[in-house]
């Protein structure tokens, strides 16, 4: 009897414990939601001329909000330092002054709730511009010097005005030579602003000098006089790259470079050994590359492709890869042409020449693997077009297809099955000076009317060039352009800048 | 005899309570080195200087003197009057000691009575160490430690800031930035051949201060690698057979 006692006295205890007062909360309010609304996604600023002006509306579904305001700018593509927020407003409305250099920034708008704590936050990409940091470049070249025209697109990828030299109206003077190769990067490092930083730096490479600039200003950041820790004896630009974090330049047929991923001062390291011996070489002016690859150089000493890495002092020996159809050392061959007709996967278009037998050309396609080559060849036959190309402009990852210009036609090269297509006939009195394909893309809403994928076609005639813009479907060109831009000289090289451009933009090739 | 224990036990721990001699610097004035003014509350440079290198190398022939500074700071505040301090040279057991007349210019010599003072008014001067270039310093390298030694005006410093010391020669010697890491990523072993043909074939000095310089930069580094190594090839091709080999016998190389 005892124990029935305890033990009802036990669960008695154990029951008792869940007669409480029931305190919880029923009354279910929605959680606090704030809107803000009238804020772009992007705006295009011209610094020291345009204001930001912006007045969101903030509401909140908290009836006795109170809202404290707050905006904020900090820089994008930083490297080095951490980038700092400056605060420029702590009203609602923003009607401020941008002073910021040319480049990308974000604009940060908060909105705190007093009454409850809450915040939101918001942002908005803004791309401080001046009236160099948005057009077409073309590169031409008139009595032996080079210099730049600008072509302005203020509303759409149609040029609307042009401005003649800008190279030598911003820094008195031309360069040497015959107009080559563009090369445009966004992490090249200047002390532009004061401190050495990213810069939007564009490359002019002549074939007898060179000059990068500042996008922003167009101002002359070095000269090929200085734009080595040693100055070169001889002037003779081959090409500028991006490949496996380095940047390359090769002059007189010695490749320079710059490790990009350690501080650095943008200037280019002495002439890479060809081995151990300091046997002498001399790079083509053609070559591959790809940021996140191995670069591929052509040594027409040796007939041999080399590699190298931004650190090295020797250049990388190049090897085959099973089942290649021609040797990448001591191939004895000619390179015509080379270029990258594909990032991903990486792979390369040649066209080389055989020094032995002359009338044997060539065409292979290279498809790189660490530092080995496999190359695929087709042999040309004297009647194919390609046989007789002057000028070459592949069509990078869209189609399997090399245009090149023969007289005063451009021709198409189906890579897959040889096939050959007339383009384009250039009017009588003009000559094909360059043929370059370009391409910029992209989703953001306010880069949609200047977003295009053109073949450019450049000629020269009675001293003046033109630059005809293609749009193609399949591979086959327009029958007539969207527009031409025109100017005095020879065009040699054509890109088109913006502010959302990157050294990704554009892959790096003749 | 477990008292007797505990009592000698009780008096050993007593013994060690002994008040420690700290200094307040409110007695009297004190001197000590440091490293140059504008570092002086950085405390990473305290020790810095401490040991400085220097050859008469580069100097030309006519040059029979330099002078190395040292940074002393008096403690305990300005005076209003000059205050002149002393310097003694301290023997290095089992080195290459200075020879004060022969190697250096002696702390007691009368052209020196005015510079070893602290200015009225002031707590810091540069010490000057006169280096006397003798021709037993082309052959070999000598040390020479020195400390502060107590007078009317001053009492030494802090202990382990009493001292400086200047290693110094006639023939090149390996300058404190040429140090392990370097030699593992850089310039290589050293050797006074090797530092020899740098000079000659970059026209650089190689120094201290050059290989500072040097050394704050990542690209101009890997500029100079390169460009060594391609001039000591350039060498070695011209030498067939006779490569370029340091005063050990081993072939120089770059890394």
């Amino acid at each position: 009897m005892k124990l029935k006692y305890q033990i009802l006295a036990t669960c008695c205890i154990l029951l008792i414990s869940s007669c409480y007062k029931d305190q919880g909360n029923y009354i279910y309010k929605v959680p606090e939601e704030i809107n803000i609304n009238g804020i772009e996604a992007s705006y295009n600023k011209v610094s020291l001329v345009d204001k930001i002006t912006i007045n969101p509306t903030v509401t909140s579904t908290d009836p006795d909000a109170k809202f404290s305001y707050w905006w904020g700018i900090y820089e994008t593509n930083v490297q080095g330092s951490a980038p700092k927020v400056d605060t420029i407003g702590r009203t609602k409305a923003l009607d401020y002054l941008v002073t910021q250099p040319a480049k990308g920034w974000v604009l940060v708008f908060g909105a705190k709730n007093e009454h409850t704590g809450l915040s939101k936050i918001m942002t908005s990409n803004i791309n401080v511009v001046t009236q160099f940091t948005r057009g077409w470049y073309i590169m031409k070249n008139d009595g032996g010097k080079t210099d730049v025209d600008l072509f302005l697109t203020p509303s759409a990828i149609t040029p609307g005005s042009r401005m003649e030299n800008v190279f030598s109206l911003v820094n008195g003077k031309k360069l040497d030579g015959e107009a080559n190769l563009f090369g445009f990067y966004t992490n090249y490092k200047s002390n532009v602003t004061g401190a050495y930083a990213n810069t939007r730096a564009l490359f002019i490479l002549s074939d007898k000098d060179a000059s990068v600039v500042n996008i922003n200003t167009f101002k002359e950041i070095h000269s090929i006089n200085n734009l080595f820790y040693e100055t070169p004896s001889v002037n003779k630009p081959g090409s500028i790259s991006e490949s496996s974090q380095a940047n390359y330049f090769v002059n007189n047929g010695r490749l320079h470079s710059i490790y990009s991923m350690s501080a650095n001062v943008g200037l280019f390291g002495g002439q890479q050994l060809r081995d151990d011996n300091n046997s002498p070489y001399n790079l083509s002016r053609y070559f591959l590359a790809y940021p996140f690859d191995n670069p591929f150089f052509f040594d027409e000493t040796s007939t041999s492709f080399v590699s190298a890495t931004g650190t090295g002092s020797v250049l990388s020996a190049v090897t085959d890869v099973s089942g290649t159809e021609m040797p990448a050392n001591r191939n004895n061959k000619t390179l015509l042409f080379m270029g990258v007709k594909s990032t991903n996967p990486y792979v390369g278009i040649a066209l080389f020449q055989d020094k032995t037998d002359p009338s044997l050309k060539i065409l292979s396609t290279i498809t790189p693997s660490n530092y080995a080559l496999k190359m695929v060849n087709d042999t040309l036959a004297p009647t194919d077009k390609l046989y007789q190309a002057e000028r070459f402009g592949l069509i990078v990852a869209d189609e399997n297809i090399l245009y090149f210009s023969a007289g005063q036609e451009v021709w198409s090269r189906n890579l897959s099955n040889g096939a050959e297509q007339l383009q384009f006939t250039a009017p009588a009195g003009e000559k094909i000076t360059c043929i370059r394909h370009r391409k910029y893309t992209g989703g953001t809403a306010t880069e949609q009317a200047f977003y295009y994928n053109y073949m450019l076609i450049g000629t020269t005639g009675g001293g003046n060039y033109k630059v005809r813009a293609f749009q193609k479907t399949s591979g086959n060109l327009a029958t007539a352009p969207d527009f031409t831009m025109e100017g005095k000289g020879s065009a040699g090289d054509v890109i088109y800048i913006a502010p959302p451009i990157n050294n990704y933009t554009y892959p790096n090739s003749y | 005899m477990k008292q007797i224990l505990t009592v000698a036990l009780l008096t050993t721990l007593l013994a060690a309570c002994k008040k420690d001699q700290y200094y307040l610097y409110n007695d009297i004035a004190r001197l000590q080195f440091g490293p140059a003014p504008e570092r002086i509350y950085t405390t990473s440079f305290e020790m810095a200087d401490t040991v400085k290198p220097y050859t008469f190398y580069y100097e030309p022939a006519t040059t029979t003197q330099d002078t190395v500074f040292f940074d002393i700071y008096a403690i305990g505040g300005v005076s209003g009057n000059d205050r002149p301090f002393i310097l003694e040279q301290v023997t290095l057991n089992g080195e290459e000691n200075a020879i004060p007349g022969t190697h250096y210019k002696a702390f007691s010599d009368p052209s020196l009575k005015e510079v070893y003072v602290i200015k009225a008014g002031e707590v810091h001067a540069s010490v000057p160490v006169i280096l006397l270039r003798d021709a037993s310093l082309k052959t070999k390298n000598v040390k020479l430690q020195i400390q502060v030694k107590a007078n009317d005006q001053f009492q030494p410093g802090e202990i382990r800031k009493l001292w400086r010391r200047v290693n110094f020669t006639d023939m090149l010697s390996q300058p404190a930035a040429w140090n392990a890491s370097a030699v593992q990523y850089y310039w290589g072993k050293y050797s006074q051949v090797k530092h020899s043909f740098m000079i000659n074939q970059t026209g650089e000095k190689w120094d201290e201060e050059f290989l500072t310089y040097v050394n704050t930069d990542y690209a101009l580094l890997t500029f100079w690698r390169l460009k060594l190594r391609t001039l000591l090839t350039d060498y070695n091709n011209a030498h067939p057979g006779e490569p370029l080999t340091d005063e050990t016998g081993e072939t120089v190389v770059f890394p």
